[in-house]
């Protein structure tokens, strides 16, 4: 391109090249402004879609994707489920160990929540990426489901996993496990657990005539009658996102890259709040908050029916 | 403390004379009074002093009763050049506490979970699009806790943020209550909230009237929200004149 001599072809050149530096800036911005990289055109078409009740895959603003639920999915544990909410796939598992109460809550025993979002399920969950959001997500499903201090609108009876007081309980870990991703994973995830909870067994222990004094009593574990679970309480959680002036339930990635901020609420059977969340820094107007609570309350009473639902018809199935 | 009444031993010696002390469990019934003796919806008296520590941008140092935080902001400052192309700046926040603020001695490790909040809880609030490419660091100390620590930490971050002359929406304010079945108690002591039936907090811009973050654990009905909304945000506003007052004053120093 240098034969010309008049330079215009040159200039020609050179605002070419200063096109192209733009255009790389911009991907850059964007690459960083959201894991989904979205053109204007198609982040207008969601905005303008939630805004007039109609999203780009055909439902409304307050329409959950089709929810399935699998239970028993892991043979080596004592109890798991794996939930399907469209393109979003998680399972939870339970593994109840013996241990020893802690010295501040004899009582009680201990429930830890773990959750891990895999590399495979999304290039953006790789080192730290995925760490933070595992973190978060643990933490939110922590608040979510443990309840207070005191044990009020817990989901678990923490003092119905004590074997001998202060001596032995149970230790029960819930494992998350993010398989493949696209929006809502913390409602997913709420609802697995909710899921493996109910599918789990805990062997029945009895405690060795005689040692129920000692430091260490002996305790004989049955392998074959298990208790189930009560898990009536335990409340599912309903995540309201919102983009541009309003906001919707169960969002997909491609939603969740254009919200401004969202909040998840967790409900139980007897429509209390068990818990509340926020992500995304920008700011709400309270009553706003308080017309999101009641939106979201009317919501979850619609998906704990189909919740426990679809968990009664995949247990039957697993029986059968 | 408590070695200084009765007849203190002469000598250190290790034996469980203290064994059958703490049998009292609190009693959180209808007329319980309050371990510190403050009426139910009465706030700590709080303190605040910026500049606290020189080498930082800007810093501040609150106390609100026993429980003790400094936090200084350092920045903005080249963002690592590890890190991507930003055209808005970037906040690193990071929460820790002494070994000894806790009565059983810590490990005085950094706390990922405040440190979380904390960053969620500020994001709102700064106007991230004056500081391309840099990032501003916010480091919290907590040297002594007595209970509601996060709220303190967060009201202190704002209060050094804008000591710092980093450009803000609004101060942030944030304040907690208990629940105990059905009373609410604002700005809960740690044995207080060891003992709570439910918590909540709201980090709030007050002049702006903006809720930037909320976290609700427990069992609550949703007029119980309300009303404990409307406390927290009440409160904000008070703490946020508060912090303005700390400001004024510390620039009125600095004129003379």
């Amino acid at each position: 391109m240098e034969y010309s001599s008049d330079g215009r072809i040159k200039r020609g050149n050179h605002a070419a090249k200063m096109y192209i530096i733009i255009i790389i800036k911009c991907l850059k911005t964007l690459a960083f402004t959201g894991m989904v990289g979205l053109s204007l055109g198609e982040r207008h078409f969601i905005q303008g879609g939630i805004a007039q009740d109609l999203r780009s895959d055909g439902r409304k603003r307050l329409t959950y994707r089709p929810l399935s639920v699998e239970t028993g999915v892991i043979p080596q544990v004592n109890g798991s489920a794996r939930v399907r909410i469209g393109a979003t796939d998680v399972i939870a598992s339970v593994k109840a160990e013996l241990g020893k109460p802690s010295l501040l809550q004899p009582d009680k025993g201990k429930v830890s929540l773990y959750m891990d979002c895999s590399s495979t399920a999304d290039p953006a969950f790789e080192g730290r990426g995925g760490e933070e959001l595992a973190a978060e997500l643990s933490n939110a499903l922590q608040n979510c489901l443990l309840g207070g201090k005191s044990g009020a609108g817990a989901g678990i009876d923490l003092s119905s996993l004590i074997v001998v007081e202060g001596k032995i309980c149970w230790n029960l870990y819930i494992d998350g496990l993010v398989v493949s991703s696209d929006g809502n994973l913390l409602d997913a995830l709420g609802a697995a657990i909710k899921a493996a909870l109910s599918n789990t067994g805990i062997p029945r222990v009895q405690v060795a005539a005689g040692t129920l004094n000692d430091e260490h009593p002996e305790v004989d574990v049955c392998d074959d009658e298990f208790l189930q679970f009560d898990t009536s309480g335990v409340p599912v959680i309903v995540t309201l996102t919102k983009v541009g002036r309003h906001y919707i339930v169960d969002a997909t990635s491609e939603e969740e890259s254009q919200m401004s901020s969202a909040v998840s609420i967790s409900f139980n059977r007897q429509g209390h709040i068990c818990g509340i969340t926020k992500r995304g820094g920008v700011g709400l107007d309270p009553s706003i908050l308080l017309d999101m609570i009641s939106v979201a309350k009317h919501v979850s009473e619609q998906v704990l029916n189909k919740l426990d639902s679809e968990i009664a018809s995949a247990e039957a199935e697993e029986e059968s | 403390m408590a070695g200084k009444s009765g007849a203190t031993p002469a000598t250190y010696s290790p034996s469980l004379t203290t064994s059958d002390k703490k049998k009292k469990p609190p009693l959180f019934n209808e007329d319980w009074v309050r371990p510190d003796g403050r009426a139910f919806q009465q706030c700590r008296p709080a303190f605040f002093r910026t500049g606290a520590v020189n080498a930082a941008s800007g810093s501040a140092y609150a106390e609100f009763g026993n429980t003790k935080v400094i936090v200084s902001v350092f920045g903005p400052r080249e963002s690592k050049k590890a890190m991507m192309y930003s055209d808005i700046g970037r906040l690193n926040c990071n929460v820790s506490f002494t070994t000894f603020a806790t009565p059983v001695r810590g490990q005085g490790s950094d706390h990922k979970e405040y440190s979380a909040m904390l960053h969620k809880a500020l994001e709102g609030a700064i106007i991230l699009e004056t500081f391309p490419k840099t990032t501003v660091d916010v480091f919290a100390l907590v040297l002594e806790s007595s209970g509601s620590e996060l709220p303190v930490i967060i009201s202190c971050a704002s209060l050094a943020l804008a000591d710092a002359g980093i450009m803000m929406y609004d101060l942030v304010a944030s304040v907690s209550v208990s629940c105990f079945s059905k009373n609410l108690v604002i700005d809960p002591i740690s044995e207080e909230e060891n003992n709570q039936d439910g918590s909540l907090m709201i980090t709030c811009m007050p002049s702006r009237y903006e809720i930037t973050q909320l976290t609700v654990t427990g069992e609550w009905s949703t007029p119980k929200i309300n009303e404990g909304m409307q406390l927290c945000l009440d409160a904000c506003g008070k703490l946020a004149k508060i912090m303005r007052s700390c400001l004024k004053e510390a620039a009125s120093d600095s004129q003379e």
